[in-house]
């Protein structure tokens, strides 16, 4: 680690998730070689698979054009990471992040400028700025205007999922008060692929491959047809396929006259694996090194710089030109805790707040408030710079994602669009220090 | 009473990672996953050990639900306890034959043409597959001639030569079936100017784990962290390994699955390919011929668990000539002694489609893997020679040095 020639990658990125590939991406598209080190599977596997970009003001009025609220949100709030970016970089980024999942054949919708509104599992509906094609396009959009009949299907035993919970919601909303709401439930026969397995085991992912799968597609929609009912919507759970969901999903359509479109549900998401599938894809076709099962232990900051990172199989240090630490937040461990005391374990890099007081919790598990602990995470420069103990910035290291302080991903629904924007302006200052 | 020293399943929260990723699971419907039958149902087998079913018998051991789990959980641990605690064996003398590598590499090697003609005879697959249980679609690897240990010894003053020597833990692999990958081993670092010497060594276990054997594992795996102490010596010397699945067990699984002590040795145990990267970094590359070949990389899973990929990738960059193609990372499926067993060798081949179709996809030269039962996988199911990573590094050394 004697001079920069010993360093194989220009850049190694701590974190395997939606921001740490939207960097490594970034990146290596621009000609720097990456190596993203990645702990096990991302958020984006907890994710609805649509991406949030600004769904709340913290006074909780909804956000209906959220490049026209950007401004003065920003304003309001100078350590936020949106305003640390500037809005031309939210733009941007987005804009990157859909062309790039393009690229890899999963199609994204969004009502620009304006956030629309995806059907969740209870029923709601949530603001958001991008959804796959098979959960939220323009049909479903003129369909939902022109008070519709709707159907919400499930498979028999798939029980991450449940039509009426999600019909008697949606029917205290406004928009559809006036609309008629079935449900209906699908068999699914055992010789579909589905072996000597019951259905009543399967998660969405059995039941994805099982749609996936184009011997199976005449046999599902003679299932749908099956009700002996029409309606001009079908919802079904987020699992008709993963690689190739959207041919499913538009011959489905086509062979039952319905309009189908999938909602999101628990965990496992497919949505969300899609997304994961189509990043890692582009990363590893533009040559980026993807190492799983593999985390980061501590890293040495030497002066302003970073001079290596330690890994936990790996008896030597790793040493690159730049850094990204973009490891999430408490549940992926980017972040720990500890009684009294919030930490950023590898490096030691400063945190808000530090100490944990009585407000980081709030009340009730689902408070409109939502939990100060959302915010907590690292404190950095403009330029996404994290702040050593002592005040310093690291120069060298660039922070992006659920690790960042000063935004709440849940309460604002901003998290997809965080985690996007700072690692595709992370990427941005590394690449502007290669220029300088 | 409720033994509390391992309860790492409470670090579970059932987001069903591992099970989406889990190749048996996805094969066979017979196979609940690693959730259920790791940190689920580990907390009833605790206190009613009569639920351990023998669905547990499914596991290959491929690791892929640790390396995909966002939360740490040692969940093969849960899985190789149970199974090897709770669980009766149905094939003892099957796996017997398959486990006792030392016993049947000794013997055999002795005799090898012999054994080799018996091992290829139909009716000796005949026979091992209805009585004993071994596929007879597996193919079985060739026993080389005498043991590696045994000509690397004849060697050991040429090798004390060098100003500095590591230890090479062979292995049973290369130990009775692949004498030429061991001796490229010793090839590359004798050219990167360290001295080769194999400690007394034993079969690190990997198969008995996998039929769940642990008593037998935990006398050979005392036996080895023993003798590595021993032999390493003073200085600490490194303990080179080329298999990535004997590194997995002895580094990994010793204190993992078998609890057994390993810290005096562990922070000298490094696979190959992670030492002689780490080789090229500090002292520069070593000349090398190119190679101009079109190279398909298949990462074993255990390579992956343990994180070793990223020296095995960066290692090969460095020859010149390699058009190195990084396949999606996926199970080839055999699992080690796995893909033998004749009711898991159909889940085998199974789960290695998907890898065999990538492969065909890109039409390689060769494919190169650094794993042993990986290459035997990948040559019974694709037209493709496949070599190791340090073969590799040796051809492109013994090439320049012509």
């Amino acid at each position: 680690m004697n001079s920069d020639a010993t360093f194989e990658y220009d850049c190694i990125i701590i974190g395997g998730g939606l921001a740490g590939l939207t960097c490594g991406i970034k990146c290596q598209s621009e000609g720097l070689s990456c190596a993203i080190v990645s702990s096990g599977m991302s958020a984006l596997h907890f994710s609805s698979g649509s991406i949030d970009l600004l769904g709340y003001l913290p006074d909780r009025k909804l956000v209906h054009h959220p490049f026209d609220t950007l401004p003065a949100f920003i304003d309001q709030h100078p350590e936020h990471p949106y305003a640390k970016c500037g809005p031309e970089a939210v733009s941007a980024a987005l804009t990157f992040f859909q062309q790039t999942v393009a690229c890899e054949g999963l199609r994204l919708y969004a009502n620009i400028p304006a956030n629309h509104f995806h059907v969740t599992a209870l029923g709601t509906l949530k603001p958001t700025f991008y959804s796959q094609q098979t959960v939220f396009n323009q049909t479903i959009k003129t369909a939902f205007e022109s008070r519709p009949s709707i159907i919400i299907g499930n498979i028999h035993g798939f029980k991450d999922f449940h039509p009426q919970l999600a019909a008697a919601n949606l029917k205290k909303h406004p928009l559809f008060t006036k609309c008629a709401i079935d449900c209906a439930l699908i068999d699914l026969p055992e010789a579909c692929g589905a072996g000597d397995q019951t259905i009543q085991n399967m998660r969405s992912i059995d039941i994805a491959r099982i749609v996936d799968n184009p011997r199976n597609l005449a046999m599902i929609a003679s299932r749908i047809e099956s009700f002996g009912r029409k309606a001009d919507i079908l919802a079904m759970p987020a699992f008709l396929g993963i690689d190739n969901h959207s041919q499913v999903i538009s011959a489905l359509s086509d062979k039952t006259g319905m309009t189908i479109y999938e909602v999101p549900t628990l965990p496992p998401s497919i949505p969300g694996m899609r997304l994961d599938n189509a990043l890692k894809s582009r990363f590893a076709a533009l040559g980026g090194v993807f190492i799983a099962g593999e985390s980061v232990t501590a890293g040495r900051i030497q002066g302003n710089r970073v001079a290596y990172i330690h890994t936990r199989n790996q008896d030597t240090d790793i040493a690159a030109r730049f850094y990204v630490l973009a490891g999430g937040s408490f549940f992926s461990r980017g972040l720990t805790s500890s009684a009294g005391h919030i930490k950023e374990p590898v490096f030691n890099l400063a945190v808000r707040p530090e100490t944990i007081t009585g407000e980081i919790a709030a009340p009730g598990f689902l408070d409109p408030a939502s939990h100060g602990f959302m915010r907590t995470g690292v404190i950095t420069t403009s330029d996404l710079n994290p702040l050593q103990q002592n005040g310093e910035p690291v120069t060298n290291l660039f922070c992006s994602g659920a690790v960042l302080a000063d935004y709440n991903p849940v309460a604002e629904a901003s998290g997809g669009g965080v985690a996007i924007t700072t690692g595709y302006h992370a990427a941005n200052r590394i690449l502007n220090h290669d220029k300088t | 009473m409720i033994k509390l020293e391992n309860t790492s399943f409470d670090c579970c929260i059932k987001c069903t990672v591992c099970t989406v990723y889990c190749p048996v699971a996805r094969a066979s419907a017979s196979y609940p996953g690693p959730k259920y039958s790791g940190p689920d149902a580990e907390r009833l087998r605790i206190k009613t050990p009569f639920l351990a079913d023998q669905s547990l018998a499914y596991c290959n051991n491929c690791k892929r639900c640790e390396t995909v789990c966002p939360s740490d959980v040692r969940i093969t641990d849960f899985i190789y306890q149970a199974k090897s605690s709770r669980l009766t064996q149905k094939h003892r003398i099957r796996d017997f034959l398959l486990t006792r590598t030392d016993l049947t590499g000794q013997i055999a090697t002795r005799v090898h043409a012999l054994a080799n003609r018996i091992m290829q005879m139909p009716a000796t697959r005949l026979v091992l597959s209805v009585i004993f249980g071994i596929s007879r679609k597996a193919d079985f690897p060739r026993f080389d001639r005498s043991t590696f240990a045994r000509s690397l010894h004849r060697q050991v003053t040429y090798q004390q030569t060098f100003p500095e020597t590591v230890l090479y833990f062979h292995g049973c692999y290369v130990n009775y079936y692949d004498h030429a990958l061991g001796n490229d081993v010793v090839f590359v670092l004798n050219a990167l100017g360290i001295g080769v010497i194999a400690p007394p060594q034993k079969c690190c276990g990997v198969p008995l784990i996998a039929s769940g054997n642990l008593k037998k594992v935990k006398k050979n795996g005392h036996y080895i962290v023993t003798k590595l102490l021993n032999a390493a010596g003073a200085g600490g010397r490194t303990i080179i390994f080329s298999s990535s699945s004997c590194i997995l067990t002895v580094k990994h699984d010793y204190p993992g699955i078998l609890q057994i002590d390993n810290s005096s040795v562990y922070h000298q145990l490094e696979f190959i390919t992670a030492f002689i990267h780490k080789r090229f970094r500090q002292k520069g590359l070593p000349e090398m011929a190119g190679v101009n070949l079109t190279a398909a990389y298949h990462a074993p899973c255990h390579l992956e668990r343990t994180g070793g990929v990223i020296h095995t990738v960066s290692a090969l960059k460095s020859i010149p000539g390699l058009r190195l193609v990084l396949l999606h990372s996926e199970c080839c499926g055999i699992a080690g002694t796995y893909g033998f067993k004749k009711e898991f060798n159909g889940i085998a081949t199974d789960i290695g489609q998907g890898l065999f179709d990538q492969i065909n996809n890109v039409k390689p030269d060769i494919v190169i893997t650094d794993c042993e039962t990986c290459k035997m996988q990948i040559q019974t199911h694709t037209p493709y020679p496949v070599m190791h990573p340090v073969s590799v590094i040796a051809m492109a050394l013994r090439t320049a040095s012509v």
